[in-house]
């Protein structure tokens, strides 16, 4: 027998995941608007059609999140509650051994975390904000070349947020599909949590979210016991 | 690069407008021929601004001139200045706008437009203009097709040269009066400087105010315009600039591709130290408040609120291992 814990619902994956998809999928298409090479190579209909997509693709992009947030007030309560949950020793320990560890995971040893690795804090609260710019930015682009004349001073500038926020999207986009999915050799089997059933082995909580693992499983409610397949 | 440019003396001009209809006669553009299809103006402007079929309109404006009969009846060019950095081409995305070699004008290529709109953004004088229904950018191109086929010739303004039919933009090739001239830049602003100077010496109508445009303008542009009037009376900004926004624009694309690839070989360098690693499978018994090696037996930790061999007073903290979870 296995123990599980259940640690997202099946609304926070499906958000998740959408959005990861949209994600992936507008940065390929807007690769195809940001470079000329990669736009050159098609001819200018499917270009259009990718530059469309890019538009609906942004749509879904934010369209989803706020469903969600909408339809679960209380998740996202908790959320940010523990996303600006007070920084503890263990949390501060992680930030400082985080890049040796990265660097050299057999030699550095990371202190337990609550639900929220404080590093994820960071990083998601990069995510976060780079996700605001990007979308913000990318309504006033949408809105001012499709619906009406904007100030073309305004429109530059939405359009370097647009670019300044795909840098941090992109550099820290890419760390955490390098997290999320498990590539990093201590993060096998973290791609399954959020795409998968949502739930983690009680090893692999304990290892990543001690505090909160144990807290967890000290309550009992979100605990699941699956036998072992042969 | 050859250095070419359009010369246009506003004092010259009738504001007949054959240049409007020659460039859309040459480049296939349409007019709306619909009963009372262009919305009035209430001028003698027709079209009133640039648009997506409408790639250069003749700017009318009536100024008191401050004498008892007449006005000072301005007849300005509005199209593509053609820059000599063109702020249009360095945000078009797609390389869409690029500097034509031969000319120095800023040329379009249609196929590889995406209809962002960037350019109508960057450009400090307001000319791109998008065609809703080809989702393409529209502006004057400086006939570059015309130009190809019969070679850019010089143009000996005043001296009845002929210009050769297909070496000349379609407007200047289609101005009565020989408003508009096309040749050699430094043979243009020649042109543009004797008429400047001819224009303040008149002895009879004297214009204080003339001056040459596009010479100095944004470090220069390939229209170079004699203009009899101040400036402002001709639709033109008296200083262009270009937003700075767009100098950082051009900085994006490098810095991203930097970011990106520092971002890849940092984590490629993460995963060849991760590789071999071997996690340690863990328990937590909740009722003895204590987790396990599987592997090894090792209590690895042992709540505070729990007394024992490997929590004392410190508890927690030292129950808590140097090495945990890994090797």
């Amino acid at each position: 027998m296995t123990r599980y814990i259940k640690r997202h619902t099946l609304q926070t994956r499906i958000t998740h995941d959408v959005t990861v998809i949209a994600c992936i999928l507008l940065a390929i298409s807007g690769l195809f608007v940001f470079v000329p090479a990669l736009n050159n190579l098609l001819p200018s209909s499917a270009t259009f059609a990718i530059r469309m997509a890019h538009r609906v693709l942004g749509i879904v992009f934010i369209a989803v999140p706020l469903i969600s947030a909408i339809l679960a007030p209380k998740g996202v309560k908790h959320l940010l509650s523990n996303y600006f949950a007070r920084w503890d020793k263990d949390d501060v320990t992680f930030i400082k051994r985080f890049l040796p560890y990265m660097l050299g995971p057999k030699r550095v040893h990371m202190p337990d975390q609550h639900e929220v690795k404080s590093g994820q804090r960071l990083a998601d609260g990069v995510l976060f904000l780079a996700g605001f710019l990007i979308a913000i930015s990318g309504v006033f682009l949408l809105v001012g070349t499709t619906f009406v004349t904007l100030d073309a001073g305004l429109m530059l500038f939405m359009r370097l947020a647009h670019d300044v926020a795909f840098v941090l999207f992109a550099v820290f986009g890419i760390a955490h599909i390098y997290l999320g999915a498990g590539v990093f050799q201590p993060y096998r089997r973290m791609g399954k949590t959020m795409f998968g059933n949502g739930m983690i082995s009680e090893s692999d909580a304990l290892y990543h979210w001690g505090h909160w693992a144990r807290e967890t499983i000290e309550k009992g409610d979100k605990v699941v016991e699956v036998e072992d397949k042969k | 690069m050859a250095d070419y440019a359009i010369f246009f003396d506003s004092s010259k001009c009738t504001a007949c407008k054959g240049c409007q209809v020659a460039c859309k006669c040459w480049n296939q553009l349409p007019s709306p021929l619909g009963l009372n299809a262009n919305k009035p103006t209430h001028s003698y402007q027709s079209p009133l601004d640039l648009n997506g079929d409408t790639r250069i309109i003749i700017h009318f404006e009536e100024n008191d001139n401050d004498k008892l009969w007449g006005v000072n009846w301005s007849f300005g060019r509005r199209s593509c200045m053609h820059c000599y950095d063109p702020a249009c081409a360095s945000v078009c995305p797609s390389g869409a706008l690029a500097v034509d070699g031969e000319t120095g004008f800023v040329r379009v290529s249609e196929s590889k437009c995406i209809g962002c709109k960037y350019c109508k953004s960057a450009c400090p004088f307001d000319v791109p203009r998008y065609h809703g229904a080809q989702s393409k950018i529209n502006k004057c191109t400086g006939c570059l097709d015309r130009i190809a086929n019969g070679g850019p010739v010089s143009i000996n303004g005043g001296t009845g040269q002929t210009q050769a039919q297909f070496s000349v933009p379609a407007c200047v090739h289609s101005c009565p009066p020989g408003a508009l001239k096309f040749g050699p830049r430094d043979e243009m602003l020649r042109l543009a400087h004797e008429r400047v100077a001819y224009l303040k010496a008149h002895e009879i109508d004297p214009s204080p105010h003339a001056s040459v445009y596009g010479e100095d303008q944004l470090n220069g542009t390939h229209v170079v315009m004699v203009l009899k009037y101040p400036v402002e009376t001709y639709g033109l900004p008296a200083n262009p600039q270009v937003n700075p926004l767009t100098g950082l624009l051009g900085l994006m694309k490098p810095l991203t591709g930097l970011a990106a690839a520092a971002t890849v070989a940092g984590l490629g360098i993460s995963f060849l130290t991760g590789l071999g690693y071997k996690r340690d499978k863990m328990h937590y018994d909740e009722k003895k408040h204590e987790q396990v090696d599987l592997d090894t037996g090792e209590v690895l930790w042992r709540s505070d609120a729990v007394p024992g061999p490997a929590g004392d007073e410190d508890g927690e903290k030292d129950a808590r291992p140097a090495k945990k979870g890994g090797k």
